[in-house]
């Protein structure tokens, strides 16, 4: 069963990536892990990526059977990090709560 | 009194619009336009939006006088169009919403247009015929263009064409194919120019879509029109669809360039009716999707 930030397309990929992204509080943290998780990965096949959060930590694990591929995803991620950021660096801190 | 903000970026445009009950407060916009020849390609445009979404968010703040506390709802398009535009806009309205603790909204592209239709005109029930060079919602077929357009006004001959509809349906692909085949021998033989084709192709797909849109009115008893979408700005389909309402003593309704041309505010526009009658969009249900038909849309602002 699908775990939310988890997506499974490969048997046993044999490169992997790590990206561990530090976060200034758990609340802004928690807020870019729901703005990134809803979308499906586009790609079908050959790439597996889990996103989690951990107090003020965003992970991020991907698997894969080749590079390009891999490249392709996490270069993707990191754009849709970076926007994510920007937009919470203009129009944040986030509201009490 | 109900705020709502609207995000829209599914195809080439980015735009951002603040509406207060039926009051348009904002609505900038910025179009990616590639060089003569190009289409446009998701990454890309992707690309595009990210660089100037959130100056195009700030603009639309600043020139509606809002503050984000005022903001009742963040509206955003969640369908349908090209994935990699779609992801940019879906991620800045998430975040606001989370940042300014706001209930988010995923909206149909179409159902956007036809609100705001509706909303501009204030055309009461009418027909509607939604033509845009990205979302054909008919078929997947081809679509006319601009670049077309522009050339037609110059063309003075008209040439026949394969007229295809069956019903309610249309198709495009076969005059597609006899223009890509039957053009350079016509264009090279001097029979007619680049712009009789174009004209003719005009007549020709416009008349198709009269006609389809004549037989809607037909078996709906409806005595209005109301024309959205990207190609309802064209001059010569408006002109056309008012001879056959003249004809029928029906009423057009059409917008101009700044509400058929994808814009925020139509989405705010949906998103306003949508959010008043009860409808909210859970941050786990916010993926965005290419297919989106306007008819699994349960719309229930509406009798």
């Amino acid at each position: 069963m699908a775990v939310p930030g988890e997506e499974n397309n490969h048997k046993q990929g044999k490169l992997e990536f790590a990206l561990d992204v530090p976060f200034p509080s758990t609340r802004e943290a928690s807020i870019a892990f729901k703005s990134l998780i809803p979308d499906r990965e586009p790609r079908k096949g050959g790439i597996s990526k889990e996103i989690t959060v951990s107090d003020s930590t965003l992970s991020v694990r991907w698997r894969a059977d080749e590079t390009r591929i891999l490249r392709v995803s996490v270069g993707s991620f990191m754009d849709h990090l970076t926007l994510v950021m920007e937009t919470m660096e203009a129009f944040g801190p986030p509201v009490p709560v | 009194m109900t705020v709502v903000i609207g995000f829209e970026g599914s195809a080439n445009k980015i735009g951002v619009g603040i509406i207060r009950d039926g009051e348009v407060l904002s609505n900038p916009r910025r179009t990616y336009i590639t060089p003569p020849g190009q289409g446009f390609l998701p990454s890309d445009t992707a690309r595009h939006h990210r660089g100037v979404i959130l100056t195009v968010l700030k603009e639309a703040l600043e020139e509606a006088g809002i503050k984000p506390d005022d903001i009742d709802c963040v509206a955003y398009t969640k369908g349908p169009g090209m994935g990699a535009p779609l992801v940019t806009v879906a991620l800045v309205a998430r975040t606001v919403a989370q940042l300014w603790a706001k209930p988010l909204l995923g909206v149909n592209h179409c159902i956007g247009h036809i609100e705001m239709g509706r909303l501009i005109t204030q055309a009461n029930n009418p027909t509607v015929l939604y033509v845009s060079g990205g979302n054909t919602q008919i078929s997947n077929d081809p679509s006319p263009g601009y670049n077309i357009e522009q050339m037609a006004k110059r063309g003075k001959q008209y040439v026949e064409l394969p007229y295809t509809v069956k019903g309610m349906d249309v198709s495009f692909s076969g005059i597609l194919s006899y223009i890509e085949e039957a053009a350079s021998k016509m264009l090279t033989s001097d029979q007619c120019t680049a712009e009789d084709l174009c004209f003719s192709l005009q007549e020709t797909l416009f008349s198709m879509l009269v006609e389809i849109t004549e037989r809607a009115m037909a078996h709906c008893g409806s005595q209005e029109v109301l024309i959205v979408g990207g190609v309802g700005c064209n001059i010569r389909l408006q002109e056309m669809m008012g001879v056959m309402c003249k004809e029928r003593g029906a009423k057009l309704f059409a917008t101009d360039e700044r509400f058929c041309i994808d814009n925020g505010a139509m989405i705010a526009q949906a998103g306003w009716e949508m959010f008043r009658s009860g409808q909210v969009t859970e941050l786990s249900d916010s993926w965005i999707t290419q297919r989106y038909r306007t008819d699994e849309v349960e719309v229930t602002w509406r009798d």
